[in-house]
């Protein structure tokens, strides 16, 4: 582990991707997430959006950037249903948030600790929809939580995937 | 104030951020009378534009992506997977040829009810105007069963538009942008459509829950509702024209929130998991499409020439009437000769009057043999020949004494 300070450790272990990576992957994760569920069906037992910004959160190490990233996935998720917008800008707002802040303490290269981190970060979501939704707005809603624990499995088995293969993209020093 | 800004500079976005999202959520949630919250059905024109956004941001990579694997199927279907393509065209023609018969007398009932309606001055809604649309995405969620269509306002696409597939009905068209059009399906929480049983006429309204299953609810218990009983669309929410094919029954619970009232749970007819190609109802009014039209003037058109093929043949049967005379039979009188004016008459088997004359009359001939004698022992045979029997009748050699035909009734064969 190292000995560096959070504010030295986080400059040292900041990584950087090209341009075209940030305006690409977050575009392809919309693109997935609205266009599998016409091949799977009902099975949507994955949330790209909330993989990758996770992902960016994680790696760029900034509380202010994961939750800018966390904001418009959820806002464009939101914008794509027939649902108010907001509901998921605010969970993955916060999801974005906490993956910057732990990001920042812990040593994300781990494969374990990151797969461990989404399925955290899933349920986290998915608790902090369900709240909004029925508490904050008093909207009937139907909820299944054995649906958000297998999207949490199925987010888990996506990131051991996704996350080396967006990692081949950053910039090294 | 600077160092209190820069510290707490990561938690004072966040809250910024999340309070400009709760107060854009308070905008578009109002309250009931019992508190509950319910969403506007209709956007504002912030929310309208942030979809706007997303859908012009998402739409065209969906539509690549969709056409490319159209593409690719087009390209299996069309170039190289035809095997048994030809023998399936020629069932298909056959098919053609039959329904547009059938089709052409449909439609003449159909033309006919209308005009019966209208003079009743009663009308119902008919689908006479669809446009086909594919589905190209979705709100990847499933609290939301929406899905995109890539045809738009551009298309004739309005807002609240029945879709519908061949085997049933999907749902109705919510958020219509340029070139897509956001569409709700009927097994959302929020979607709902009117719909009776179509054996018991019960009434009900059709919705989804929240694990996009189809349920009728408002039904006081009723012991006649069987599964499997079919449910149609019931017209009276001037969305989905009546009659469509919505399910049928799969399960009858009790309503866990009313008594005495019963939840039907709907097997949906359309495969609303897995929807390629839909059909947008844009037209109810009693009139017929172009289309329609056209198949009707080609149904006419092939009743017409066979008709004149039947008209040829059964000219062609007179003409042949007249030239052979074995057709009919002189001898007759004219009262049981048959119409040649009539082609359909048919040939009926004619008694004679008489028994023809025949040209080498024999002893087998009719009227040739003599009156009975009374044969005993000691008669003479008759050596007188047979009135109107040729001299050179073949004479039976050897004794002609014991055998005497008796005169024979010569069956009609004036005609065949």
């Amino acid at each position: 582990m190292s000995v560096l300070g959070l504010e030295s450790r986080r400059e040292v272990e900041i990584r950087r991707y090209p341009l075209l990576v940030y305006v690409l992957a977050p575009l392809i994760a919309l693109v997935l997430q609205a266009w599998l569920p016409r091949v799977v069906g009902r099975y949507i037992w994955f949330d790209f959006p909330l993989l990758i910004t996770v992902y960016f959160a994680m790696a760029r190490r900034s509380p202010i950037q994961g939750t800018i990233m966390g904001v418009i996935m959820g806002l464009l998720e939101d914008a794509l249903s027939h649902r108010a917008i907001g509901i998921n800008g605010i969970s993955k707002t916060v999801v974005g948030f906490l993956a910057a802040s732990v990001g920042v303490r812990i040593d994300v290269e781990n494969h374990t600790i990151r797969t461990v981190l989404t399925i955290l970060l899933s349920l986290l979501s998915s608790a902090i929809y369900v709240f909004i939704f029925r508490i904050m707005l008093g909207l009937a809603l139907e909820w299944s939580w054995f649906n958000e624990l297998a999207r949490a499995a199925g987010n888990a088995l996506i990131v051991m995937v996704l996350f080396p293969l967006l990692d081949r993209f950053k910039i090294r020093d | 104030m600077e160092p209190f800004f820069s510290r707490y500079r990561n938690i004072l976005v966040l809250f910024v951020i999340l309070l400009a999202q709760i107060v854009g959520l308070a905008v578009q949630v109002r309250r009931t009378t019992d508190g509950r919250g319910i969403l506007d059905s209709n956007d504002g024109p912030g929310v309208r534009l942030i979809r706007f956004w997303a859908e012009s941001l998402l739409a065209p990579p969906e539509r690549s992506i969709h056409y490319t694997k159209i593409g690719l199927l087009t390209l299996w279907q069309n170039y190289l997977d035809l095997h048994s393509v030809r023998q399936q065209n020629l069932d298909l023609q056959r098919t053609i040829d039959r329904l547009r018969l059938e089709q052409a007398s449909l439609l003449e009932d159909a033309r006919q009810g209308q005009r019966l309606q209208a003079v009743l001055d009663f009308q119902q809604k008919y689908i006479y105007t669809t446009i086909p649309a594919q589905a190209i995405g979705s709100s990847g969620s499933d609290q939301s069963r929406v899905f995109y269509i890539d045809k738009g306002s551009n298309d004739g696409i309005k807002p609240d538009m029945a879709v519908i597939t061949a085997d049933g009905i999907v749902g109705k068209t919510r958020d219509v942008f340029q070139h897509t059009a956001q569409v709700l399906e009927v097994n959302d929480q929020t979607a709902g459509a009117g719909v009776i049983l179509e054996t018991t006429r019960i009434r009900g309204i059709l919705r989804g829950n929240g694990a996009g299953l189809l349920e009728i609810v408002g039904i006081m218990s009723d012991q006649r509702i069987k599964p499997g009983e079919k449910i149609l669309t019931a017209g009276g929410d001037m969305i989905f024209p009546r009659g469509l094919p919505v399910g049928e029954v799969q399960k009858v619970i009790p309503d866990p929130d009313r008594d005495s009232y019963i939840l039907v749970q709907v097997k949906p007819a359309a495969q609303l998991a897995r929807l390629d190609e839909v059909l947008v109802v844009t037209s109810t009014q009693p009139r017929f499409s172009d289309q329609q039209q056209q198949d009707i003037a080609a149904s006419e058109a092939l009743k017409g020439s066979d008709v004149g093929t039947m008209k040829e043949q059964q000219k062609a049967s007179q003409i042949m009437a007249e030239r052979l005379p074995g057709l009919t039979d002189p001898n007759l009188p004219v009262v049981q000769q048959p119409d040649p004016t009539q082609p359909d008459a048919t040939p009926k088997p004619v008694t004679p009057t008489r028994a023809l004359p025949p040209l080498h009359a024999d002893r087998f001939s009719p009227r040739a043999a003599a009156a009975s004698l009374p044969v005993g022992p000691g008669s003479q045979p008759s050596t007188r020949p047979a009135a109107g029997s040729s001299p050179n009748a073949i004479r039976p050699a050897g004794n002609s004494t014991t055998k005497r035909m008796a005169p024979a009734t010569a069956p009609a064969t004036g005609r065949n």
